[in-house]
């Protein structure tokens, strides 16, 4: 029972926080970025839909980017403050002990061992994905950078960096997402529940089966001491002013690497790639006009008669009916065919203009081609001298 | 009994009229068009209206004739349906506008469907808002002289209308004609190129759809509307021009953004460009055009300027323009691509062996651990 009872502090309330941060930002990285690698999938559509649209989603993934950054800086500082200051041994240091470890675990599940390979504070596995994760930060780092300021990165590098850093930060991101779920999943959650990342705590039972040499060196008081507290003051005295200065540097690196360039005009369109009014009709073709435009002026010294001026006018104002077409049986063409009248009878009457239906028509209105009130005078005044052909 | 009288009075006034009036519209059945080109067969006949204008009233008969309208022996009234005699009635038209507008409602008495395309067609909302310079069906269809536009068969717009197609929106958008005809699709048309685009083939014919319509669904839909031909090997082949230029323009940064905000926000603007961003709209030259392709480095520069205009000369490699990476075309992303295709299979792999080994064996162990105790 007691081995149940007994627990040992694996990891600290700040490491817990740092997880925490991580596996937050790791998750909103990957669900806001993924779908931008597979734009057509259904579900990327709906996750895009869901966050708002694809600048929401990229605001998003800048600033989970960035609260990684921020938990990386503090990350190597505590790093740092553990090796520096409390000199704890470097337990996460891979060493070809875990390559053996491996090995033999590997042999022992194929059942060619008897037993597993006795790990300490960690083992290989934990060892592998801590040094993936920081394997996949420089990658995202960089490759994040080129992304996020291009035309800075053309400058220095080819451009073709800069689509060779996508395809390596949308690469990277199936790895690291695809190794969570399988290598994660199954080392924490499934073999076994280990909850000592939000406990802070592991039993005797769990350290026996996965850290059985650490516990061992617990068991024995070889686990590291921390210093005495004149050491340790000493130590901090020269390492705070290092981290602060290099807390102050990486963060204006942050700084620099979220705000150093706006790649594109942010909320609108680009320009108009084209610039021509739209609507501008072509000149019209003009309409052929009438082929003949005789104009019939009454000769004031010549005789008024057909031939100088009643059959000019009248082919023209009324000939397009009462001309070859001959409508209602009328035509102007000759002085015969204009004495002959149309089917109702004579339209002139010789002497007798009151009473030609030609005068009667044109003085109320409203026929096709009217005369004007000078050419009906001139008209009238025609047929009362009797319509004279010559 | 007075009344009586009235009422039969009333009903012999009818039958009388009746009769009278009966023989008269037996005896002049639609106007045949031979009485109203008895007048309008003449040449050069016109009326000025009151705005100045002159409206041509000939009708060439046998042009008329030949004409889709004329060889299917459409009468003028069919059209015209408010002149059934002479004298004609009055007019009260001040332009050749009015003229037009009066009578291209006309049109949709048989052609019903390509009216109701119309009333969802950019210059119908314009008409609508008061612009009656926007098209209605005379300006681009001569109803009198008009010839088949499609094959009956097949229901395909005819070669010879396809080339004349650029012609007929030129006489409202001469402009944009001028860049058309100068550009890979137009110069290409006049030549006879079936292949190539119209002005219909992007906007669409009846509801013609234009790109500044309060929304930018016209734009953010470009790169599918260019790739209904450019994705098409049966066409591309022909002048050896790659198909992947949709894939490759999705798979990019700007194609990514587009596609992905188009089917959320398909009208709102999107600062990622289209394919018209760069190529240009209707003034597309070849890419290796030596004076405005943009294949051409210095080209290139000047449209990523457009958008970047901090962008140096090195900027333009960005983009991988529309090539898919190999050994020779952008290396550094083939072989970035080549080292992911190996390391993925190979850790991930190698992990599932491995946690599939430790679980199997776990099992067995749980399994062997039961049957012990």
């Amino acid at each position: 029972m007691s081995k149940d009872k007994a627990t040992y502090v694996r990891f600290s309330l700040t490491q817990r926080i740092e997880h925490l941060v991580m596996l937050l930002s790791f998750t909103t990285l990957a669900l806001t970025g993924l779908p931008q690698k597979y734009p057509l999938a259904r579900i990327s559509l709906a996750l895009m839909q869901f966050l708002g649209g694809v600048e929401n989603a990229r605001a998003i993934h800048h600033i989970a980017a960035t609260v990684l950054m921020f938990s990386t800086i503090f990350h190597l500082l505590s790093v740092g403050y553990k090796v520096f200051v409390l000199r704890l041994p470097m337990t996460m240091l891979p060493s070809l002990q875990d390559v053996r470890d491996a090995w033999q675990m590997f042999l022992y599940n194929l059942g060619l061992r008897k037993s597993r390979p006795q790990m300490g504070r960690y083992t290989f596995e934990e060892k592998f994905e801590y040094w993936a994760l920081v394997w996949g930060l420089l990658i995202m780092g960089l490759t994040g950078f080129l992304m996020w300021n291009p035309i800075t990165s053309a400058r220095v590098l080819p451009g073709e960096f800069i689509p060779a850093a996508k395809a390596a930060h949308g690469a990277e991101a199936v790895l690291a997402v695809l190794a969570v779920l399988i290598w994660h999943m199954y080392g924490v959650h499934l073999r076994r529940f280990n909850k000592s990342m939000w406990t802070g705590k592991l039993t005797e039972e769990e350290m026996l089966e996965e850290h059985p040499l650490e516990l061992a060196d617990i068991k024995a008081g070889v686990k590291s001491q921390r210093p005495d507290p004149t050491t340790l003051r000493r130590r901090q005295r020269w390492y705070f002013p290092i981290a602060a200065l290099l807390s102050v540097v990486l963060l204006a690196a942050v700084y620099g690497f979220v705000s150093y360039e706006e790649t594109a005009i942010t909320t609108v369109a680009p320009p108009p790639m084209e610039q021509v009014p739209v609507f501008v009709p072509q000149t019209p073709t003009p309409l052929p006009l009438p082929t003949a435009t005789p104009t019939a002026t009454p000769g004031p010294a010549a005789a008024l008669t057909w031939e100088s001026y009643v059959g000019p006018l009248l082919q023209l104002r009324c000939g397009t009916c009462h001309g070859a077409t001959a409508m209602g049986g009328l035509s102007y063409l000759t002085y015969e065919d204009a004495l002959k009248g149309g089917e109702n009878g004579p339209v002139i009457l010789p002497g007798d203009a009151v009473n030609s239906r030609i005068v009667i028509v044109m003085s109320a209105g409203g026929h096709y081609g009217q005369l004007s009130l000078e050419e009906l005078s001139q008209l009238e005044e025609w047929i009362n001298d009797g319509a004279p052909e010559k | 009994m007075k009344r009586f009288l009235l009422t039969l009075g009333f009903f012999l006034l009818i039958f009388v009229g009746l009769l009278y009036v009966a023989p008269v519209s037996a005896a002049s059945p639609p106007q045949s068009n031979d009485t109203c080109l008895f007048c309008h067969s003449q040449e050069g006949f016109t009326v000025e209206l009151p705005g100045g204008e002159t409206l041509l009233l000939t009708i060439d008969k046998s042009a008329f004739e030949e004409g889709v309208h004329g060889s299917n022996q459409l009468a003028c009234v069919d059209c015209h349906t408010d002149i059934t005699g002479f004298p004609h009635p009055e007019r009260t038209y001040q332009t050749l506008r009015e003229v037009s507008m009066h009578y291209y409602v006309s049109c949709q008495k048989c052609h019903s469907e390509q009216y109701q395309l119309t009333l969802d067609s950019v210059h119908q909302r314009a008409l609508a808002a008061g612009n009656t310079n926007a098209a209605i069906c005379t300006d681009c269809h001569n109803p009198h002289y008009q010839h088949r536009l499609t094959d009956p068969e097949s229901g395909a717009v005819t070669p010879t209308a396809r080339v004349n197609i650029p012609k007929t929106c030129a006489r409202c958008h001469s402009l944009i004609y001028g860049e058309y005809k100068e550009s890979v699709h137009g110069s290409a048309l006049t030549d006879g190129n079936p292949d190539v685009p119209t002005c219909i083939d992007c906007h669409g014919v009846h509801n013609v759809r234009g790109p500044q319509e309060g929304n930018f669904a016209f734009h953010n839909l470009t790169p599918q509307l260019c790739a209904r031909c450019h994705t098409d090997a049966s066409i591309m082949d022909k002048y050896g021009i790659s198909t992947q230029i949709l894939d490759t323009y999705v798979a990019d940064f700007h194609g990514t953004t587009v596609v992905l905000f188009e089917k959320i926000a398909p009208d709102q603007p999107t600062n990622k460009p289209v394919c018209t961003d760069c190529h240009g709209v209707h003034s597309i030259k070849r890419t290796d055009d030596p004076q405005y392709g943009i294949a051409m480095k210095d080209n290139l520069l000047t449209t990523c300027r457009r958008c970047h205009p901090d962008a140096t000369a090195d900027f333009p490699d960005a983009w991988m323009r529309h090539y898919i990476p190999s050994p020779d075309r952008y290396p550094v992303v083939y072989y970035v691509n080549l080292f992911y295709k190996i390391l993925i299979p190979l850790v991930i792999g190698g992990m599932a062996i491995f946690v599939l080994t430790d679980a199997i064996r776990r099992l067995m162990d749980r399994r062997k651990g039961a049957a012990h105790s």
